[in-house]
């Protein structure tokens, strides 16, 4: 690798820097930051899990164990089954149509037809009492007859309304039996992802646990399991194999060579 | 009541939120489904998960189905008749023909 900070210079597979947050340093590798620059191969799915090693670190072990043995080749029996739920949930396509505007149309249309109905009875009782009292008809009958004809055009866009939201709430449906199929696939992957998990943690169950019960200063618990995070961590790039250098920053290691013969991956140590 | 159906794992993973938190307007609880009390409060949870995932929820208003009121007699006698019946893998096609029962398509034609 090789590691430039503020335009100096550094080769090699085990390079310790001072003045340099451990974080600057990812950031770098990341292929992202001002003042330091990284160039190595690219950060790979392990990076995300054990690319930066401090006391602070946080470990969701087995998902980190199952990585590792992925960087190192295993496979399971799931994954072509897996891949073939990803390529069918790819090849999915669900719509975003929504029959909100639909609803509204037609509540619209209601709430005005309900209106104007109202209206229209109000009228025709005020037109018999101006009848009645022998007055004269002729606003009250120019102003129930503007009323109907607007109940009637009123009427019409409910019935048009119903009609596009019955139209959109098929479409809908339609849709949802795809969202439906998602969902299952969806869970599909997760369960074969979780499975095979499983089995990649058994395969190197072992193997963890010597790199867990190896880890320089070091107590380690019965189940390797129940390791501190910083101790799971370096287990863990210890049984995979990182494609991007390492961010060491715990006193585990005097030094970087160190650091990297034991992790047998390229190092930046955080002095 | 309201009927909430979920179509994301997202969606779902929100409305079962809610339902722990709101258990007083949960009438029940299905998988990535719940029926909710006819409340304007289960309505602005329902409102609210429809605002967070869109389309991958559906809000229906749900009512009791009555019967006796619903539908018509013929269909409790024929649904009554059909489940005391001698063979139990005799499709309801087969059982209702040439007997007074409605055939499968008339009562697909028939809406509530």
């Amino acid at each position: 690798m090789r590691l430039r900070i503020d335009g100096r210079l550094r080769t090699g597979d085990a390079i310790a820097v001072t003045d340099v947050s451990a974080a600057a340093v990812a950031a770098a590798i990341r292929g992202d930051h001002e003042r330091v620059h990284v160039a190595a191969p690219e950060p790979g799915p392990l990076f995300e899990h054990v690319g930066v090693i401090t006391e602070s670190t946080a470990l969701r072990v087995r998902t980190a164990v199952a990585r590792a043995a992925r960087t190192r080749g295993l496979t399971t029996e799931l994954d072509a089954e897996r891949a073939a739920v990803r390529r069918r949930l790819d090849e999915l396509e669900c719509g975003e149509s929504d029959p909100k505007a639909a609803r509204r149309r037609v509540a619209e249309a209601g709430a005005d037809e309900q209106r104007l109905r109202e209206r229209v009875a109000e009228l025709r009782g005020k037109l018999q009492a101006v009848r009645d009292a022998g007055g004269d008809e002729s606003t009250v009958e120019a102003t129930l007859s503007e009323a109907v004809r607007e109940l009637s055009e009123v009427e019409t866009e409910r019935i048009a309304a119903e009609q596009a939201l019955e139209a959109a709430e098929t479409g809908a449906r339609d849709e949802r039996a795809r969202r439906e199929e998602r969902l299952e696939l969806e869970d599909r992957a997760a369960n074969l992802a979780r499975e095979a998990r499983a089995r990649l943690v058994d395969r190197v169950r072992e193997e963890f646990a010597a790199a867990v019960a190896a880890v320089p200063g070091a107590d380690p618990p019965a189940d390797p399991y129940e390791a501190s995070p910083v101790t799971a961590a370096l287990a863990v790039a210890r049984i995979g194999e990182p494609a991007a250098p390492l961010v060491v920053d715990t006193d585990r290691f005097d030094d970087a060579a160190a650091a990297a013969a034991w992790l047998d991956a390229p190092v930046v140590y955080i002095r | 009541m309201l009927l909430v159906v979920t179509y994301s794992r997202a969606a779902r993973r929100t409305l079962r939120n809610v339902c722990r938190a709101h258990e007083d307007s949960v009438v029940t609880r299905f998988g990535r489904a719940a029926l909710f009390e006819p409340t304007a409060f289960a309505a602005l949870q329902a409102l609210r998960l429809r605002e967070k995932h869109g389309v991958d929820v559906e809000v229906r208003l749900t009512r009791t189905f009555n019967e006796f009121d619903d539908v018509e007699g013929d269909v409790r006698k024929a649904a009554a008749a059909y489940e005391s019946r001698e063979q139990p893998s005799t499709p309801y096609a087969k059982f209702a023909s040439g007997t007074d029962h409605p055939d499968p398509e008339s009562l697909r034609a028939r809406e509530l």
